[in-house]
């Protein structure tokens, strides 16, 4: 019970202080940095559980993979397969920087490391490693101000984040904030070279419990014949109540 | 004079034993040596037929075009009814499926988390149906180093190197992850059966030899396979046959738009096969010709000698009075008999040889101190109508024509020296 | 010193009979040592072959690398030590670095292998000095294989992307600046070749590798931490299987054309010997032992096997050469073993070779030839002049 108590506060003060600072967000001019401490603020670090549906376009028709996701802060979650019936009680564990895989059939915890971050998940254009990258950029990331633009109908500015550390997998991505309520609708992400490696469209953002969340999007490597994979999140509860055992390779099982 | 000279074979033994052992020996090596050709030629072929191409090969077009990629995203879905219609459109072939795929090999430890692991490449083929012919066209049992062939689904080969290295020991569980067709992490558990020695490094490296409905439902590819191999019931490859079966087929296909529909390819339209067949087409005569010539040479100089030999009766012969020309033609007549009883008896020894050399192959590996299952170390024959005739060449021809010359002397002899040359 | 003369004599004396028996004999000469040259050829071929382009004269590899298993590649580099610097520089030993990669021809992706080789390196037979190019991106050389795979030219650019040394993406729009041909597959399928620099500076793995090849005269082979080194023994186990293979099967064709030859010859000496009793009576008679008369015939048989070496020597050496020079073309079959097995096979002729197959025709015709003049040992004079045996 205490801890639920502490949630509720915590999210309290924290809906609290959305709604405090947007009011004063748009008389002060932001930085780069600043924009992009609010876009981390408005999608990370709570607890919160959600059912998606990733839609995957292969040269043979589409797929869709239904999945239940429990997550807390950055460094945990826990993923739980739907659907397709083949793909079902299909788990997956993420604490901090590991992974691990339970796949009901063989009744094995595979840890998935090395080379086998780098494999698309469920033949997605989204790799383990996309998965499993801390969503808070400003850790990764410098950002500058590189323009603005209308994008789906809203006002945005275009930030250009360079890596601030070494051991990342892209050097540089381009995203498109939204002015009001800063989500990212659009990013590109760079080789070191420049080269554009992939790309990540909003297509819809909703709101639930005064967030503003981006439920339908599209991945796509852009190097890459297709179209790419769709991920559509079809409910979001933020701020939930997650019991802690979730988050251990007990609860594979 | 028939009865005659038959009497005279079977009553005389050294009038027959000698020769007709000689001529069988000749034609039983003529026989052994075409036969034995035969089959080295076509090793070569078997080995690509049996591993990789078949007498003829089915993908979806998309596969085909990215072959060596192992693109198990563009199997061929359907396998069963397309199968199913290639039995009836295709008689005197047998079909089998394969998967090729590649993976990870995990060995768990007591408490299920992983112990060990490494990189294989797989061959997923139909083990367990009853009347699969994978297991006599690959041979795989003889090339088990350690514990036995797959029995029942879920068990597996692997190659025996990389389960030393990996410390697996036949019985245990391991588990194979791998991609199913449609891109998703993949695993299923297996019990390693036996070990194989492939003999090549980069299997012998990693290697799993699976059952393919295993596979099929490891991967999630239902009714899919990768590949379709065809083979002629009897295993004899016949080049014209097989390009007439692949146009057939793919007329009756061309309509198709779909990228996924079937193509078929015989052995000889597969990379460099072609080259292969003219090199075969052109050497394996020239080569059966000059041994045919050889074996000829040695006949017809037994021949030679079977009539020189009897120098002596052939002088009493002619001192009783039995004409020239009869002592000629009852010479070869003879000749023609021993002939074709030593052929007879030739051949069939060849025969009873070169067919247990076809069905079941001597494995030089023996001598070789290690078994594999790639490289061709079975020593083959193949048995060809060609082969129950060719021994009548030197067997027949070479000894009736050296006994016919060797006859000539006969009209060369004076009856007035007889008598001088018999007085011994 | 008379038995051998009279031997000769009595074997030309033979005249059309003995030519036969001789011209058989021949054949097996000839066909032994072509085949067994031809396998000693494919070997020496394919040996050839891989140490030119790949193997040179022993590599040494990081330890983390193996070639079988390209997980390891991530972690399979290493600066060069010392003692291998210095024979780079030296020019008798070439680095190379290999990272995975994809590429994207017509946008469909292709796990490939990336090496970096210096385009002045003369260690290895491979014509990277193309991939000396200051102002290409980044120039690529493939072979014929790889383009036929991937349906690349030469001047098309296709996107290859890499990580660095960190993880980090990189990707580049490289451009084919040369096909090769070469029979070696292990340098062309799946795998692209790049100037070694450019390499290490896009992985950010300055002055690494992951093994060194050694120019083919090295003779010292300097112990280094880190790096292990592989010995031709090694590199070439796969080639010299399959040679030994090839050779065993191939004896089969022999052993059946000895057989002949040796039918051939005995079926000669039985006759004759049953045809000469009177002429081994007379020889009795004159003083010849037994043992003597034994040997003469013997040494009439074995040396059908001189004879026939002379007569395989007439035209066989010409035969023989004109193969040698012009080889046996051979169809790419073997290439998906990685097995460099030329377009052309050129038989190898060594002396040991001819040395040991005319040794070995002699011995077997020797024993062939006794076996039936062990009757004359039974033989008594008195019967032998008149023309009989028992």
């Amino acid at each position: 019970m205490k801890k639920v108590t502490a949630f509720l506060i915590i999210s309290f003060l924290f809906v609290l202080s959305v709604l405090l600072t947007t009011s004063t967000w748009a008389q002060t001019p932001l930085t780069g940095e600043e924009i992009l401490r609010r876009v981390d603020a408005n999608i990370g670090s709570d607890n919160k559980i959600a059912t998606a549906e990733m839609i995957i376009h292969g040269r043979r028709g589409s797929r869709a993979i239904k999945s239940k996701s429990w997550v807390s802060g950055e460094e945990k979650s826990y993923t739980e397969y739907l659907a397709p019936a083949r793909e079902e009680g299909t788990k997956m564990l993420k604490l901090e920087d590991q992974l691990w895989t339970y796949i009901p059939s063989t009744d094995r915890t595979i840890k998935i490391a090395g080379h086998m971050l780098r494999q698309s998940v469920m033949g997605s254009d989204l790799s383990y490693e996309d998965m499993m990258e801390d969503p808070e950029l400003l850790n990764l990331y410098e950002a500058n101000i590189i323009g603005e633009e209308i994008y789906l109908d809203r006002p945005c500015w275009i930030l250009e984040l360079t890596a601030k550390v070494e051991d990342i997998s892209y050097h540089s991505r381009k995203i498109w904030v939204d002015k009001e309520r800063y989500v990212s609708l659009k990013e590109e992400r760079f080789a070191r070279s420049g080269k554009l490696l992939k790309i990540f469209e909003v297509k819809e953002v909703r709101q639930f419990q005064n967030r503003w969340v981006p439920t339908r999007m599209v991945f796509k490597d852009a190097l890459k014949n297709g179209m790419g994979t769709e991920y559509k999140i079809e409910t979001i509860e933020f701020n939930a109540d997650i019991p802690e055992a979730l988050f251990t390779k007990a609860s594979l099982r | 004079m028939i009865k005659f000279i038959l009497k005279g074979i079977l009553r005389d033994r050294s009038r027959s034993l000698f020769p007709v052992l000689v001529v069988a020996i000749g034609v039983f090596l003529t026989v052994l040596f075409y036969s034995y050709m035969g089959g080295v030629m076509t090793s070569f072929l078997d080995t690509s037929a049996k591993f990789d191409t078949g007498h003829l090969k089915i993908m979806s077009r998309a596969y085909a075009e990215n072959s060596d990629q192992m693109p198990n995203d563009l199997a061929y879905i359907g396998v069963e009814r397309l199968m199913n219609e290639l039995k009836k459109d295709f008689p005197g072939y047998v079909w089998t499926k394969r998967i090729r795929f590649g993976g990870l090999l995990d060995v768990p430890d007591d408490s299920g988390e992983t112990r060990a692991q490494g990189p294989v490449a797989g061959l997923a083929l139909d083990l367990f149906t009853p009347d699969s012919l994978e297991w006599k066209l690959l041979g795989i049992k003889d090339s088990i180093v350690q514990g036995n062939a797959p029995e029942k689904p879920g068990e597996i080969l692997i190659s025996d190197e990389f389960a030393k290295r990996l410390g697996i020991s036949p019985g245990e569980t391991v588990t194979l992850i791998g991609s199913t067709m449609y891109g998703s992490m993949a695993a299923a558990n297996f019990t390693v059966a036996g070990t194989v020695h492939f003999g090549i490094t980069a299997l012998d490296r990693g290697a799993v030899v699976a059952d393919v409905t295993d596979i099929q439902m490891a991967l999630d590819m239902e009714d899919a396979a990768g590949e379709i191999l065809g083979f002629f019931d009897n295993f004899v490859y016949r080049e014209e046959e097989a390009g007439l079966a692949a146009l057939k087929f793919n007329v009756k296909y061309e309509g198709e738009k779909d990228e996924f529909s079937p193509v078929m390819m015989s052995l000889h339209e597969q990379g460099g096969m072609i080259d292969m067949m003219g090199m075969i087409n052109l050497y394996l005569p020239v080569l059966v010709i000059v041994f045919v010539i050889i074996m000829s040479i040695v006949l017809w100089n037994a021949g030679l000698i079977g009539s020189l030999r009897r120098y002596g009766e052939i002088g009493v012969r002619l001192a009783m009075g039995e004409s020239k020309g009869h002592l000629y033609r009852s010479t070869i007549i003879e000749s023609i008999f021993l002939g074709v009883i030593g052929t007879v008896i030739g051949t069939a020894l060849a025969l009873v040889i070169a067919f247990w050399l076809q069905e079941k192959g001597f494995n030089i590996s023996q001598m070789m101190q290690s078994s594999t299952l790639l490289m061709n170390d079975v020593i083959r024959a193949k048995v060809t109508p060609m082969s129950f005739v060719i021994g009548f060449i030197p067997g027949l021809l070479s000894n009736v024509f050296g006994s016919s010359i060797a006859g000539i002397g006969i009209y060369k002899r004076k009856t007035a020296q007889l008598m001088k040359e018999l007085e011994v | 010193m008379i038995l051998p003369r009279l031997a000769l004599r009595n074997l030309l004396g033979a005249g059309l009979k003995t030519w036969l028996n001789v011209v058989v004999l021949s054949f097996s000469f000839v066909v032994i040592i072509w085949s067994q040259g031809l396998y000693k050829g494919m070997g020496d071929q394919a040996r050839v072959a891989q140490t030119d382009a790949e193997f040179g004269g022993g590599q040494y590899w990081q330890e983390k690398y193996d070639p079988f298993d390209p997980l390891t590649l991530q972690d399979a580099h290493a600066a060069i030590p010392e003692s291998l610097q210095t024979k780079i520089e030296k020019g008798e030993a070439a680095p190379i670095l290999i990272s995975q990669a994809t590429i994207y021809p017509e946008g469909r992706l292709q796990t490939i292998l990336m090496k970096g080789i210096d385009p002045a390196q003369s260690v290895v037979n491979l014509p990277t000095r193309f991939l000396d190019q200051e102002n290409e991106d980044l120039p690529v050389l493939i072979g014929t294989r790889m383009a036929k795979n991937t349906g690349l030219k030469i001047g098309d650019t296709v996107t290859v992307r890499w990580r660095d040394v960190q993880g980090t993406f990189d990707a580049r729009d490289a451009k084919i600046v040369q096909i090769m041909k070469t029979n070696v597959p292990t340098v062309d399928q799946a795998q692209i070749w790049v100037p070694l620099d450019k390499l290490q500076a896009l992985t950010r793995m300055e002055n690494e590798a992951s093994l060194v090849i050694l120019a083919q005269d090295t003779r010292e082979f300097p112990q280094t931490s880190g790096w292990i080194h592989k010995d031709m023994d090694f590199l070439l186990k796969d080639i010299n299987t399959l040679v030994k293979t090839k050779q065993v099967g191939g004896s089969i064709i022999y052993i059946i054309l000895l057989a002949l030859a040796m039918l051939a010859i005995f079926n000669t000496q039985v006759l004759s010997i049953f045809r000469r009793r009177k002429e081994m009576g007379t020889l009795m008679s004159l003083g010849m032992t037994r043992g003597k008369i034994i040997q003469l015939f013997t040494m009439e048989g074995a040396m059908h096997s001189v004879l026939a070496a002379v007569v395989a020597a007439i035209y066989g050496i010409p035969l023989l050469l004109s193969f040698a020079k012009k080889g046996w073309a051979m169809p790419q079959a073997m290439d998906d073993y990685g097995i460099a097995l030329g377009e052309v096979l050129f038989p190898v002729y060594g002396t040991g070779l001819v040395i040991g197959t005319t040794v070995l025709i002699l011995l077997v015709t020797t024993i062939v030839s006794f076996l039936p003049t062990r009757k004359i040992a039974k033989l008594k004079p008195t019967d032998a002049l008149r023309g009989k045996m028992t």
